[in-house]
């Protein structure tokens, strides 16, 4: 009797420990998860990222208790939608840096799908107006902050050929300005579609028409002829601006936060440069606004939908709202005040922008971007091409389709010499426009072929003696090596080829750029970076499974 | 020698009262409350409670969600039933299309105003024969808060639009001031751009369709009297209307939001819209240390936002839940409900007993910008007909919608 009474207690116990335990394993057995997808501008990567981090952790679930995990990836706005657009990206979420593109995608998925890819009227996430960045000694030399400085400012001191002497300081050279590829970058596409109002005088209303006047076509291209490169991203943008100082740029078209967050580290002693203000051009300009969009297409599912939307909550919420702050934005979240580090220390007036520009329609948009294309300044481009032994396989075909692509990619009026290296260096086309002899160099590229030593040095310093000879300093003049490997052959050494490059090197950021792609693990990496960096070029490290990606965003400085 | 007997017949008579009351309460959920808690717990399933399903307008939706609990814990029952309400919000117009199309069958409905009851009711007499609203009778159907339709406005900018107040052609100097293609450069304030004004999406939002309705009217010159025919048969106006819509950059869905971007953005994006008084006094704190003053104005002649509450007339509603939503109205009204409306959400109690300005009251925190608590100078605008109603949101739906 007594022995019965423990055997079933013993059992009841076993039973509820089972029991209980099954309980803490079913909390480990994935219940299933749900991933939300965002591209979102790279300017807000800073905020962002912990955040995603953070959410990540904390395990957020669905109302089917499944738990949400974010996976983020930057981009420029503009390349983020064209992805999207063409099927190669499937996010759930874009967001994008502003509303100004949202027109022209609408218009553009409609096509394809018959709706609108963002529908209803999205959330703001973290707002700042889209401002000029200029040097603050340069902007005081314009009348700032007195005086209200506008796009058309800017466009006078462009297309002046006194540069800086004309405001008494033949010190600083030319004025050198910059914005981001139109293409890639929502600070770019804005900065060409404020040239186009500049140079219609109007604020609103800018219609196709409008762009017919020949004077608009003028103004465009008076403007970019300042332009010492563009680029893909504008967080990419500021940071050269803000490392290489005002030799290399006196202004470029940037977001508010990214001043704030530049005059943040100045002020903490982590920047040594000197100090940079926005400017609010006087004729409005656009806003940030970062917006929350679930995009309307076939392969976002309702349970993605509504993890988007607890992921959007969560960003919405005042300790995420308060944390934007200190990255530079204005939150969207009304009733967070605008504090430190938002004020006239940072370089920012919060009292401004005064007036916006209205965001045209698609087809202005489209007519736009058409113009840009045609004005914009051309390319002088040596591209210097390895062909050495080790070059064999994979490589060399990579290279060789890599290298068509990035071709295609350059404009009629751009202008480009190819030089290949091995044992000897040879010029497959010299540097002459890319138009009329277009098909010839493509049947040239795809006909390279792999063979002896490598002279780097020589054939760096050959490229770059021919464009500084031959190139216009009117237009951007770049070269871009590819090397798979050290310098075997050459006849001069690093520091002899670099004292001359530094030697004849123009005007900060006018001079010759290079940039450099360390092709494959026997590259020799750090040679290449003292090749690109001191000229304001950029070094890159790459295989044949990247390549392609390599030479796209070589093109957007172009 | 007798106690024990008296005490068992005590005991019997007090058990027999004790079980009488339990099944009382199995039959009558009122004696539930009579019978001995504990036992009554285990032994009895608690009454089924009666359900009243509310589909409200947006804008209430702070003050709604501290007052519902507070409803349902202070022991409302229809016949010991207790009351239960369950709210959805949606846009206004959003409601009654909910209930014409049956995609939803509440028991209570509340707009923001009684523009859509008047729809409503006109809709639903054409669509059913019958209406699902009945306004004439104020035990169902009747307004609970009130707020007028205003202008907020950057003070620097009504200065140089308007001056202190905006006269009676307020609307046509509006409507002048946007179509200038010189903008603000016209009033010698060239930095300011263009004139930017914004309003809801009437579609959505009662508060831009009370706009339009406003907008009309001043186009007019009068107060009462709107006709469809005034809509449909004037190109002069439909023109003028919609050179006015047309400098509209973006219409939101809702009031709240459109107020907060006004807040956050700033004079470059708005330099003036139009929202309800409540929802500015909701904002006024926020808008402090950033652009400069934000200030209301009240219109020449308004329309009153003044939340109805209205039981349907539908056959979807039990007798309990007409008596249940009957006890919530009356809660919504009483005086405690309608304070807290005022104090903390800016509100106007229907409750006229209720002063205005007393301590705490935003019409006396936010007098400064502009408020008034008296506004028995400000005329109303007469609700046209359903079908006026109706007729000037389709041509909105037909020319403007985007």
């Amino acid at each position: 009797m007594k022995r019965s009474v423990y055997i079933l207690l013993s059992l009841l116990a076993i039973l509820s420990l089972t029991l209980s335990a099954c309980g803490q394993i079913q909390g480990l057995i994935p219940g299933g998860s749900v991933t939300v997808s965002i591209v979102y501008g790279s300017e807000k990567k800073e905020w962002l990222e912990p955040l995603v981090a953070q959410f990540n952790e904390a395990r957020n679930k669905t109302a089917d208790g499944k738990v949400i995990v974010v996976e983020s990836t930057p981009m420029g706005s503009i390349e983020s939608v064209r992805g999207i657009l063409e099927g190669r990206l499937q996010p759930t979420v874009w967001s994008p840096a502003s509303s100004v593109y949202i027109p022209v995608a609408n218009a553009e998925w409609r096509k394809l799908h018959g709706s609108d890819l963002v529908t209803g009227n999205p959330n703001d996430l973290v707002l700042s107006p889209v401002v000029i960045a200029m040097w603050k000694p340069m902007a005081q030399a314009l009348g700032w902050p007195e005086k209200a400085i506008g796009w058309a400012d800017i466009a006078e001191l462009a297309t002046s050929e006194q540069g800086w002497s004309a405001y008494g300081h033949p010190e600083w050279g030319d004025f050198k300005f910059g914005h981001t590829h139109p293409a890639y970058s929502n600070s770019g596409i804005v900065s060409i579609i404020a040239e186009a109002y500049a140079a219609t005088g109007k604020q609103r209303g800018l219609t196709e028409a409008d762009l017919n006047d020949p004077k608009v076509r003028e103004f465009m291209a008076a403007v970019e002829k300042s332009i010492i490169h563009y680029g893909t991203s504008t967080g990419f943008f500021a940071e050269r601006m803000f490392e290489r100082g005002p030799s290399y740029l006196s202004a470029a078209v940037l977001y508010e936060n990214l001043i704030v967050a530049q005059e943040t580290k100045r002020l903490s002693g982590q920047s040594s440069q000197i100090p940079v203000v926005a400017i609010y051009p006087k004729e409005g300009t656009f806003w940030t606004n970062n917006p929350y969009v679930v995009v309307n297409a076939p392969w976002v599912t309702e349970e993605q939908r509504e993890a988007a939307g607890i992921f959007e909550a969560f960003l919405l919420d005042r300790p995420q709202q308060l944390k934007a702050l200190e990255y530079g934005f204005r939150p969207a979240d009304p009733s967070i005040p605008l504090t430190a580090p938002l004020d006239a220390e940072h370089g920012i007036d919060i009292t401004q922008p005064k007036t916006i520009l209205e965001i045209p329609n698609a087809a202005v948009i489209d007519k736009i971007q058409a113009l840009w294309r045609e004005t914009k300044k051309p390319v002088d481009l040596v591209v210097v091409m390895d062909i050495s032994g080790s070059m064999r396989g994979d490589k060399i075909t990579t290279a060789r389709a890599s290298l068509l692509e990035f071709v295609k990619k350059l404009d009629d009026r751009d202008r480009l010499q190819i030089i290949l290296f091995s044992s000897n260096i040879t010029t497959l086309t010299p540097l002459t426009p890319l138009g009329p002899k277009r098909q010839q160099v493509l049947d040239s590229v795809s006909g390279i072929f792999e063979t002896g030593d490598t002279r780097l040095y020589d054939a760096t310093l050959a490229a770059y003696q021919d464009l500084a000879a031959n190139g216009d300093p009117n237009h951007i003049r770049a070269i871009v090596v590819l090397s798979d490997g050290a310098d075997t052959a050459s006849t001069q050494t690093l520091e002899e080829v670099m004292a001359q490059i530094n030697a004849s090197a123009g005007e900060g950021g006018n001079a010759i750029k290079i940039f450099t792609i360390a092709f494959g693990s026997d590259a020799d990496e750090s040679v290449l970076k003292q090749i690109a960096e001191p000229t304001g070029g950029k070094q890159y490290k790459s295989s044949p499974e990247n390549i392609q990606k390599i030479y796209d965003e070589i093109a957007t400085f172009f | 020698m007798y106690t024990p007997r008296i005490n068992w017949i005590l005991l019997i008579l007090f058990g027999m009262a004790a079980i009488g009351v339990f099944v009382a309460a199995l039959l009558i959920p009122s004696f539930r409350a009579v019978a001995y808690a504990p036992l009554r717990e285990i032994l009895l399933p608690p009454p089924a409670p009666v359900i009243v399903t509310v589909l409200y307008s947006t804008e209430k939706q702070a003050w709604l969600e501290e007052v519902v609990p507070a409803f349902e814990q202070s022991g409302a029952n229809v016949n010991g039933h207790p009351v239960k309400i369950q709210v959805e919000k949606m846009g206004s117009w959003e409601v009654t299309n909910a209930v014409l199309d049956g995609t939803r069958k509440p028991v209570l409905i509340s707009p923001a105003s009684m523009l859509q009851i008047a729809a409503l009711q006109d809709t639903s007499t054409i669509q059913f024969g019958r209406s699902l609203v009945n306004p004439a009778d104020t035990a169902s159907c009747r307004a609970v808060l009130r707020t007028p339709l205003v202008l907020v406005a950057w003070k620097e900018r009504a200065d140089v639009l308007w001056g202190q107040q905006p006269g009676a052609s307020l609307w046509p100097n509006i409507h002048d001031a946007l179509v200038n293609p010189k903008g603000w450069a016209a009033f010698n304030q060239p930095d300011w751009g263009y004139i930017k004004f914004g309003h809801t999406d009437p579609l959505k939002s009662n508060s831009g369709y009370m706009t339009i309705l406003l907008m009309t009217y001043g186009y007019y010159g009068k107060t009462s009297g709107l006709t469809a025919a005034d809509i449909l048969n004037n190109s002069d106006y439909q023109k003028w209307f919609l050179e006015i819509e047309a400098s509209i950059g973006q219409f939101e869905h809702s009031t709240g939001p459109l107020m907060q971007k006004m807040i956050a953005y700033g004079p470059s994006t708005y330099d003036f819209v139009a929202v309800y008084e409540s929802t500015a006094i909701e904002q006024a704190a926020n808008a402090v240390g950033r652009y400069g003053e934000l200030r209301v104005y009240y219109p020449p002649a308004t329309l009153w936002s003044d939340h109805p509450f209205c039981i349907l007339e539908a056959e979807w509603v039990t007798p309990d839940q007409r008596k249940a939503a009957a006890l919530f109205l009356d809660y919504l009204t009483s005086k405690p409900v309608q304070e807290v409306a005022l104090l903390k959400y800016g509100y106007r109690p229907i409750d006229s007993s209720i002063p205005l300005e007393q301590p705490g009251s935003p019409f006396e925190r936010y007098a400064a910008n502009g408020f008034r608590a008296d506004l028995s100078f400000l005329p109303e605008v007469q609700v046209p007909p359903g079908s006026a109603l109706n007729t000037l949101r389709d041509f909105w739906a037909r020319n403007v919608s985007r």
